[in-house]
């Protein structure tokens, strides 16, 4: 079932304007990306054209080697759950999962016991006779991903899938993902404007501004090291250090601080994850300065602090906070420290 | 507290039940109660069935039953075939939903009589088409045995009707349920079978019950483009009603209140048929 997907400088235009503008993207068999972007981005778009519901003005979309570009949707293999789960109202939840398998010519008999076992997989088996309208949203997007499953897609395509559900019903989602790799191990390309989903559910991340896929890295990766000032913001980043690199230190207002790799001497912006940061007193750490905020964020604190080389954050756990007023020490820990290009234009 | 469940819908439901009650349930007891001797025109009340009995041996009821029966049935086929398949091909295109919207919003309003008309001087045989195609003996489309260019009419402005109703059936999302069925591997054939047609079924049962009855107990299109013999049901209970022989009245009724009671049947039919398919409509056959 698993296969790789390559999408190969898909450009879409909507009236003119370049919705996507030359996406390169690999999905490795058996592996889930996550497609990360703010909305309206055309993140839903590479969905489309990956599905084959719409056709791209330039680039490819290959699968296990096939190339897909101008074959009909049902030809592709490659089945879509959307975040609404469209499913159908004229059938039976057990029917509806059996769809794809009737569709492929299958006896009913067959389909019905094969899609019994696929709602198995989802944990609904004892709603097999329901009608999809008495179901709840999570329930019915269970019920989709059945559904996309018995097709035995070469790809599964996820587009936002989880994002009307209430948090607790998401991560039951999510943990119901994993299971579902661990048993039939589909490749999955997945879209979400939700970083939190995109790092629990992905092996790989890929940011999608401006009609490109500005970085693709595990979640962690793209947090810390970050490919440009754009795609550090995009995932909540607010600390910049604008200066240089000077033979492996980034040389700012805050002085000269030891970068952990090597980085090619020039301007360079110093960034550092807000979580990353902690406080000391103000003769210790990196810069000192006083804080002039602190913003509660769940169950930790978002404290901002001016200093010479301007506002930088400190995110805290629960515990001693300093007041607005307090001086204070900022330590950026050196394996922390990254240095991205100053942003153009 | 306000009224809940089947009071409150009988309560909202009473405003469009009340008028078509009176009026409906005046007219039909007043032909029952005439047609059965309850209520003559002249002399004594007498209970009888006689009007009824007379009519069941009549060869113009039964020959007007069949006819209405036939008409209506190809009308109604016709219509449904025409509209449903409109309403199926237009929907793949968003353009072409449109101008199927328009054209059958236009075709809706116009009176069956003008409808009539203009099939008449179309299909007579001394009609435009006749004309056009210059035939020495165009075949008798209008009062002619097959009543064709009465079913024509019918099916023409009814099949506006039906697809009218199937593209408002199909409008609640029956475009990104084709997608769906696309994605999970249904070609267009499979997707017309097991996602379009069940989702319009309904839809095309409701109005061709509707398309029925209408034509079963229409007048005016059968008058003008049919034979003189045998009358559909309508254009013989005219006939009679309007017959110099007051005696006549009460087979008048007798005939309507036959026809009545056929398109009531097709109702109870319809709605049968409209349980039926929301109960056992399944993609797996």
């Amino acid at each position: 079932m698993s296969t790789d997907l390559v999408l190969d400088g898909l450009v879409r235009r909507f009236g003119g304007a370049a919705v996507l503008d030359g996406v390169d993207l690999t999905v490795p068999a058996g592996g889930v990306v996550a497609l990360l972007g703010p909305s309206g981005t055309g993140k839903s778009t590479v969905l489309r054209l990956v599905a084959g519901l719409d056709t791209p003005d330039a680039g490819r979309v290959r699968a296990g080697g096939r190339d897909l570009t101008g074959l009909a949707p049902e030809r592709r293999g490659t089945a879509l759950v959307g975040q609404r789960p469209r499913l159908f109202p004229h059938l039976s939840v057990l029917d509806n999962v059996a769809f794809p398998l009737a569709v492929a010519g299958r006896r009913r008999r067959a389909a019905r016991a094969e899609a019994a076992g696929h709602l198995d997989l989802v944990g609904l088996a004892d709603l097999a006779g329901r009608r999809p309208a008495t179901l709840s949203g999570g329930q019915e997007q269970r019920v989709a991903l059945a559904r996309a499953l018995a097709a035995a897609p070469a790809v599964l395509l996820l587009d936002e899938p989880f994002s009307a559900l209430d948090p607790g019903v998401r991560e039951g989602m999510h943990r119901l993902l994993a299971d579902l790799r661990g048993a039939v191990s589909p490749t999955v390309l997945l879209v979400t404007h939700d970083r939190q989903e995109a790092a629990a559910v992905a092996d790989t991340v890929a940011v999608l501004l401006d009609g490109r896929i500005a970085q693709a890295a595990p979640a962690g990766e793209l947090h810390t090291r970050p490919a440009s000032l754009a795609v550090s913001r995009f995932l909540g980043g607010v600390n910049e250090v604008p200066g240089a690199v000077e033979r492996g230190a980034h040389v700012s207002a805050l002085g000269r601080l030891a970068l952990p790799c090597a980085s090619p001497d020039g301007p360079g912006v110093l960034v550092v994850r807000q979580e990353a940061v902690a406080l000391t007193g103000p003769a210790d750490g990196d810069a000192t300065g006083t804080v002039t905020r602190v913003t509660p964020r769940g169950a930790r604190w978002r404290v901002e602090v001016t200093t010479p080389a301007g506002p930088l954050s400190a995110e805290t756990g629960p515990g001693r906070t300093p007041a607005p007023g307090d001086a204070v020490g900022l330590v950026l820990p050196p394996d922390q420290r990254w240095v991205v290009p100053q942003a153009t234009g | 507290m306000p009224a809940r469940g089947p009071r409150r819908a009988l309560l909202l439901l009473l405003p469009a039940a009340l008028p078509t009650a009176a009026v409906l349930g005046a007219a039909l007891t007043v032909a029952v109660l005439q047609s059965t001797g309850l209520m003559p025109v002249v002399g004594e009340p007498d209970p009888t069935t006689a009007t009824y009995r007379a009519l069941a041996g009549d060869r113009a009821l039964l020959d007007g039953l069949r006819v209405s029966l036939g008409v209506a049935a190809a009308s109604t086929a016709l219509a449904l075939a025409v509209g449903l398949g409109m309403a199926l091909l237009a929907r793949t295109t968003r353009l072409g939903g449109r101008l199927l919207r328009a054209a059958a919003a236009a075709t809706v309003p116009v009176p069956h009589l003008v409808g009539a008309a203009a099939v008449g001087l179309l299909l007579a045989d001394s009609g435009l088409a006749a004309r056009a195609l210059g035939a020495e003996s165009f075949p008798p489309l209008v009062a002619g045995p097959l009543w064709v260019a009465v079913v024509a009419e019918y099916a023409w402005k009814e099949s506006a009707f039906v697809a009218l109703v199937v593209l408002a059936a199909l409008a609640a999302g029956e475009r990104e349920l084709d997608e769906t069925a696309a994605t999970l591997g249904a070609g267009p054939w499979q997707r017309l079978r097991r996602v379009a047609l069940p989702m319009a079924a309904p839809a095309a049962v409701a109005a061709g019950g509707v398309t029925f009855a209408y034509v079963l107990g229409s007048y005016d299109v059968a008058w003008l483009l049919g034979r003189s013999y045998p009358e559909p049901l309508p254009v013989l209970a005219y006939r009679l009603w309007t017959d110099v022989d007051l005696a006549r009245r009460e087979q008048a009724l007798a005939v309507a209140v036959v026809t009545t009671a056929l398109a009531l049947a097709c109702l109870l039919v319809t709605a049968a048929l409209l349980a039926r398919t929301a109960r056992t409509a399944r993609a797996v056959r």
